[in-house]
């Protein structure tokens, strides 16, 4: 019992401290963590991952097996509005649609955040991420 | 869970010390003014910050208890100014800064002595050192980059922050805040997505600095930070070294033995980057690559990524003097290469003096 408890508390200890090595390139670039959904009891976790290569953003939904390759990232950088389209599959493996409009969100922070409407298919609800 | 509380403890001093070494301008107000009178009932004499404490009591019989910050240590200690020059007890009228966010805590313009009105911790301003001697050499006639054989010395960090050659004059504080956000343009050729990023972090007065949580800063960034910097030239064993005496008290290796640069894919990042040199026309000329996202390569905020790629050239013309010119290539962040440069002054007899990011956190912040 003691060793959970103690490296419970080391976890939580590293954590406090975490914000030291924040990412300071692309505010864009990096691995985005969350979940998106029509209701707060239908909720669906997603993960991106992003990277800047200079002239766009490019990268992946759900990095694995059924990764989910992002067609566009379109950034107002006047405001930090954020437009996310992909084409994916639904569970009957049916091509689906996807965009996101989010707004990046205190950007100078490691655990920034992106948040807004998430549209797949005909469904539709707010999504959240936050740079892991 | 006291076992559990002393691992919170530590976590949360870890994320405190974060905050040792930020910006003047993200701390404190200097638009507005605060005047306090109380007796002192603690002193701080931690680098990079001296803080005394003072009881200060208001209109309504409460007292408050006052963190001031007043100075570096090191830059008192050389004004001639000691801890014991002030005692606990003493009660000292201050004219200061409020810090932002912060209640009570203060910078002081000015700590007078109630008692005899005498003014304490006044660091008169740095005189250039006049004589022009020519820079040392090694036997062989290549210029030396450290003291003179048998003497001390290192060189000052520079007040300046980096601005593209040509620019004209910038107007800016001391901690590379720009006293115009319109002129954001003119510091370097941004990329859309760069200027936002330097806009935002002008505009938020720098507060995510990462040198402020004690993260090392590469590229011109190390010659920004206080207390200075020296060359060690281990010519024997063909490198540089430069000893690194403030941000996180570092150093960083230039290799001049002749071997090439990496290639950029495979270097580890790092924050001091991948550096070579050779000497060209009496000129050291460093190739750095392979730096990593963590850090500001300047005081002001310029963006940069792992694409960064910067071409420094130190030239030594006498023995007071070191001009500093770089060559910024990151095409992922600016829209074409740009140069900028400074002059640094060196200080003789002196040797660097100790300095820690991480100590003066509790005086900021826990209390």
């Amino acid at each position: 019992m003691r060793p959970r408890l103690t490296n419970s508390c080391l976890v939580l200890a590293f954590l406090i401290g975490v914000p030291a090595f924040a990412q300071q390139g692309h505010p864009l670039t990096g691995t985005w963590s969350g979940d998106w959904g029509t209701a707060a009891t239908h909720r669906t976790t997603i993960t991106l991952v992003m990277n800047w290569d200079g002239k766009n953003v490019t990268g992946i939904i759900n990095p694995g097996p059924d990764a989910i390759p992002i067609a566009s990232v379109d950034v107002d950088y006047a405001n930090w509005t954020v437009r996310i389209q992909a084409e994916g599959k639904d569970s009957a493996g049916k091509p689906v649609h996807i965009e996101a409009d989010g707004q990046l969100e205190d950007i100078g922070s490691y655990h920034r955040t992106i948040k807004g409407v998430w549209q797949q298919g005909n469904e539709k609800g707010e999504f959240h991420l936050t740079r892991d | 869970m006291a076992h559990c509380s002393r691992w919170l403890i530590l976590g949360l001093l870890a994320a405190l010390s974060a905050f040792a070494e930020r910006p003047f301008s993200s701390t404190y107000d200097d638009t507005r003014r605060v005047s306090l009178k109380g007796a002192v009932v603690r002193i701080d004499w931690v680098n990079p910050r001296a803080f005394l404490y003072i009881d200060v009591r208001d209109s309504s019989g409460e007292t408050a208890n006052w963190a001031v910050e007043f100075g570096n240590p090191i830059e008192l200690e050389r004004a001639g100014w000691k801890p014991g020059s002030l005692r606990i007890g003493d009660v000292v009228r201050i004219d200061g800064f409020p810090a932002r966010g912060y209640r009570n805590q203060a910078f002081a313009r000015s700590v007078v002595l109630a008692s005899t009105r005498r003014r304490l911790f006044v660091v008169p301003p740095k005189t250039r050192v006049a004589a022009h001697l020519p820079a040392p050499r090694w036997p062989d006639g290549q210029v030396r980059l450290g003291p003179p054989p048998g003497k001390k010395g290192y060189w000052a960090p520079t007040a300046n922050a980096l601005v593209e050659t040509g620019a004209g004059i910038i107007p800016m504080n001391r901690d590379g805040l720009l006293l115009n956000i319109s002129d954001a343009a003119r510091v370097a050729p941004f990329l859309p997505w760069a200027k936002a990023v330097y806009e935002y972090r002008q505009r938020t007065r720098l507060k995510d600095d990462p040198l402020a949580r004690c993260i090392p800063a590469g590229g011109p960034r190390q010659f920004e930070t206080p207390n200075g910097f020296q060359f060690v030239e281990q010519r024997e064993l063909g490198r540089i070294l430069v000893l690194l005496g403030g941000g996180d008290r570092n150093w960083r290796v230039i290799y001049t033995d002749g071997r090439p640069q990496g290639q950029a894919d495979e270097v580890v990042r790092s924050y001091y980057g991948n550096s070579v040199g050779h000497w060209e026309e009496g000129s050291l000329v460093v190739d750095s690559i392979g730096f990593n996202e963590r850090f500001w390569f300047d005081k002001g905020g310029l963006p940069h990524t792992e694409a960064l790629h910067l071409i420094e050239r130190f030239t030594r013309p006498d023995l007071n003097t070191l001009k500093y010119e770089v060559t910024v290539d990151d095409p992922r962040t600016y829209a074409r290469p740009w140069k900028g440069g400074w002059t640094m002054e060196w200080v003789p007899g002196e040797e660097i003096q100790e300095y820690f990011c991480e100590e003066n956190a509790e005086s900021t912040f826990l209390r």
